[in-house]
């Protein structure tokens, strides 16, 4: 029997379908891959399973019975809980408060910690924590808070368990760590549903595996032996292959900035850990940083966008110019940060598509007087909107009717309108599907021919592998090695980020 | 309570924990170095508090002796009961991040229904009953218009407060409620009562703030309080009641100003329309500076009620300062501002130490 299953689940959004007709079987003990490309319906079918939505229709079964969860809490009660990609803990509560919540053993009125100790106590030693139960979640690292999420998922007694990109928050070695975690949880016999986009991950520690794709199904339970990682991809993406070339768009040539040299990057040090580093960008070309999260990437961006300052070393801008301070001055001097957080960082959902595109320039810049023409502001937004391919109603609109690939363009031509010289990229297409993704890089590749200097952070592999033409690999806060050409594969990557050490050194 | 496992935050927030105890830092300016000792965060919180409360103390006892008299002592401390009751209802809220700027409103319409009732011939103990009845359903109102319309809490509970003072002035007339039964148990005990030597408004104060600490430190709904605080969104994916549990925060602090209200008509024997002036800046500004940070996730009911006692103290010494009455409220306020700012850069100073 199957410690969980979902049959049939059907659910859209608005008219959307994101999931047709899939379902998911979980034996007790095992592992099983969850994988799908984003917006296959992956997080869709996660959040049925542990009752943060509700299917239109379809069937959960829990042990051979039917069940229907109204809420996450009553999915956990039932034996379904989950370790989610963002960390759901309360920081400024001790370790041992954060594994009870909405389920404290009590005394009367009263909260019973003691009885929280004797049930926590056993499962934290198996899992490995150090750390003392009192001590509060903010002081611990973020590979233990990882663990205390695992820890909160156990003392409930799961029957199954969904880990949900677990290892995006697991420090180096984080595989060894894994495999420790999935060890004492077949031991527990839980049943583990296992979502991942790190497909070598996927191949070494789980037992079966289904795949999603465009709300359907690609994979049903196949025992993973049976596959290697390009034919999971191949399950993953189909036939859309040819989507994913890249064309540059020479549209955007001439509005981005003309770098005159090379950005230089030297002795960088950040108070995140990250040290010592050396970098340089040409124009015309462009460089990935790749690492494990934590590992200094998306810091060094950070740095060369003035978010955060460095302790030691230098930064010199295209020209010569050492980097002034602070983020207002490095964008006045052509430095652009698209940050894949679009809702956060990037875009004014709720105003037209036309004021989010001019906001720098014209508003945050001031670069074109202090009396706003708004025919003006229109006219040279709809350029954009050509230039970039934007697929758009009316431009009058506002963002957040646009679909995620979209906005990810107008918050690209946002920036571009300001004619960047340095265009920095933090995990640029992050929930964004294939077509889109690929025009996203043409974008890039045409403001690199046009001169710019652009460095590019992503947590996916693949389109590193994409887009990139040299890729600069981060472990531990240093930067470990770099990459060009035909040596910018996933396989390698993923030894050094994991390793810090190239395959021939090791092998 | 159970020793051995309690964090040392729990043990730090006990009021009967004498400062020593808490396990800190260095030598004496500890409220200006406070955050050596990441593990005695919120201890660190109240204890600078109560550390600036003692400071002052001597200094203004330094200047004036007169001001170290055991009578002169209590009296502040007596005097600070209402707004101490006060801070101590809107810490619930404040660490769920939600605030109530209607308690000086609620404390001046408690006092008024109430003496009117009384004045009207009704038993004292049943009028003060309804009017407290009155003051928790204005903490519904409060959490309806907050929870129920989704109005941001600053603006709801704030025109909340000029609608009750409003309607004490209208009821009472703008005029004093007097001609209260002062020999009655109600006045005599609660007004002027005192037991092993402190007034019985003091006691309870002493005993609510024991209470909602436990209440806070060991039970579903103050642990739930600091979770929302804390995290709304894992609060919330965890199951938590989020409106309920802010809902019961509202209650207790619209309960607690009411409370404060019949503390204050015993005390001064009078319905008055116009009092309470700026207790909600009090209130507020003292469970703030206490270690309440208007963030959320953290909290510390004793650290609120030093808060709220070492505010009346200042303005208490504003008077041995020798400060012309003219000039009290720039200064009162021009203190809050600093004490505030002080707080607000030593919590800042702390995050940062911890990032590194």
């Amino acid at each position: 029997m199957h410690a969980f299953e979902a049959q049939d689940i059907r659910k859209s959004y608005g008219g959307v379908h994101a999931l047709r007709g899939v379902g998911l079987a979980v034996r007790p003990g095992s592992v099983h891959a969850l994988l799908g490309e984003n917006g296959a319906g992956k997080s869709t079918l996660v959040k049925i399973m542990t009752g943060v939505t509700r299917p239109d229709s379809g069937v959960l079964r829990l042990d051979g019975r039917d069940v229907a969860f109204a809420n996450t809490a009553e999915a956990a009660a039932s034996g379904v809980a989950v370790v989610s990609q963002e960390l759901s803990l309360f920081p400024h509560l001790s370790l041992l408060s954060n594994l009870f919540p909405m389920r404290e053993p009590r005394k009367g009125l009263l909260i019973d910690t003691r009885e929280m100790l004797r049930r926590a106590e056993p499962i934290l030693e198996q899992l490995g924590v150090d750390a003392k139960p009192s001590v509060l979640v903010e002081d611990l690292s973020l590979a233990d808070r990882q663990l205390v999420e695992i820890a909160k998922a156990l003392v409930t007694q799961p029957r199954v368990l969904l880990l949900d990109e677990p290892t995006s928050a697991l420090e180096g070695g984080a595989t060894e760590r894994l495999l420790e975690i999935l060890r004492v949880l077949r031991s527990r016999d839980v049943g583990v549903v296992f979502v991942s986009h790190i497909l070598q991950e996927v191949m070494s520690v789980c037992d079966e595996v289904t795949v999603l794709r465009d709300g359907e199904m690609a994979l049903s339970a196949d025992p993973i032996a049976h596959h290697t990682v390009p034919t999971l991809v191949k399950a993953m993406i189909g036939d859309k292959v040819v989507a994913t070339e890249t064309v540059a768009r020479a549209d955007v040539e001439d509005l981005a900035g003309s770098a005159e040299g090379v950005l230089q990057v030297t002795g960088l040090s950040l108070a995140s850990g990250v040290h010592d580093v050396d970098l340089t960008a040409r124009p015309g070309e462009i460089v990935g940083l790749v690492g494990l999260a934590g590992s200094g990437p998306t810091d060094v961006l950070r740095a060369l966008a003035g978010i955060v300052r460095p302790t030691a070393g230098t930064v010199t801008l295209p020209g010569g110019r050492p980097a002034p301070k602070g983020q207002r001055a490095h964008v006045a001097a052509g430095v652009a940060y698209v940050s894949g957080d679009r809702r956060r960082y990037g875009l004014m959902l709720e105003k037209p598509i036309w004021e989010n595109m001019v906001q720098v320039r014209s508003m945050g810049m001031a670069r074109d007087g202090l009396v706003m023409r708004k025919a003006s502001l229109i006219e040279r937004a709809q350029g954009h909107v050509e230039r970039v391919g934007i697929k758009v109603g009316s431009i009058a609109d506002d963002v957040s009717s646009l679909s995620g690939g979209n906005q990810q363009k107008v918050v690209m031509a946002k920036w571009l309108d300001n004619a960047p010289s340095v265009l920095l990229l933090d995990d640029p297409t992050r929930g964004v599907d294939v077509g889109a993704r690929a025009e996203i890089h043409g974008l890039l590749r045409g403001a690199s021919n046009g001169g710019a200097v652009v460095l590019m952070c992503s947590t996916d592999l693949e389109e590193v592998v994409a887009a990139c033409d040299r890729v600069v690999v981060f472990y531990r806060g240093r930067a470990v090695a770099e990459l060009e050409g035909e040596r910018i594969t996933t396989q390698t990557m993923l030894e050094l980020i994991n390793t810090g050490v190239p395959e021939e050194a090791t092998a | 309570m159970k020793g051995t496992l309690m964090s040392p935050r729990v043990k730090a927030d006990e009021p009967s924990a004498s400062p020593p105890s808490a396990p800190t830092r260095s030598t004496l300016p500890s409220f200006l170095t406070s955050g050596l000792n990441i593990r005695a965060l919120t201890g660190a919180d109240w204890f600078s508090a109560l550390a600036a409360l003692l400071l002052l103390v001597a200094v203004i006892g330094l200047m004036n002796p007169a001001f170290f008299s055991t009578t002169q002592l209590i009296n502040v401390v007596q005097q600070s009961v209402y707004i101490a009751l006060m801070a101590a209802g809107i810490a619930f809220l404040l660490t769920q991040g939600e605030v109530d700027l209607s308690v000086a409103g609620n404390y001046v319409l408690t006092g008024i229904v109430a003496s009117l009732l009384i004045q009207g011939g009704m038993n004292t103990w049943l009028a003060a009953a309804i009017a407290l009845l009155c003051a928790v359903g204005v903490g519904a109102f409060n959490a309806l218009i907050v929870q129920g319309i989704g109005i941001n809490s600053l603006i709801a509970t704030l025109a909340m407060g000029w609608v009750l003072r409003g309607l004490a002035a209208a009821v009472s007339e703008g005029k004093q409620i007097i001609g209260m039964p002062v020999s009655d148990p109600f006045f005599a005990i609660l007004g002027g009562g005192k037991v092993l030597g402190l007034p019985v408004s003091v006691w309870i104060l002493i005993i609510v703030v024991a209470l909602l600490t436990v209440v806070l430190r060991a039970t579903p709904f103050g642990y739930r309080s600091r979770e929302i605080g804390s995290n709304p969104d894992a609060a919330a994916f965890a199951g938590i009641p989020v409106n309920r549990n802010k809902t019961y925060g509202f209650l207790l602090s619209g309960g607690l100003a009411g409370l404060a209200g019949l503390l204050g008509l015993a005390f001064f024997t009078s319905g008055d329309p116009t009092s309470g002036g700026g207790f909600e800046l009090f209130a507020v500004a003292g469970a703030v500076i206490g270690g309440n940070p208007l963030t959320g996730g953290i909290a510390t009911i004793f650290g609120a009620a030093i808060g709220a006692i070492l505010l009346k103290t200042v303005g208490v010494g504003l008077v041995y300062f020798s400060i012309p009455a003219v000039w009290s409220q720039f200064a009162t306020g021009a203190i809050i501002i600093l004490a505030v700012s002080l707080n607000g850069l030593m919590a800042r100073r702390k995050a940062r130490r911890k990032k590194t």
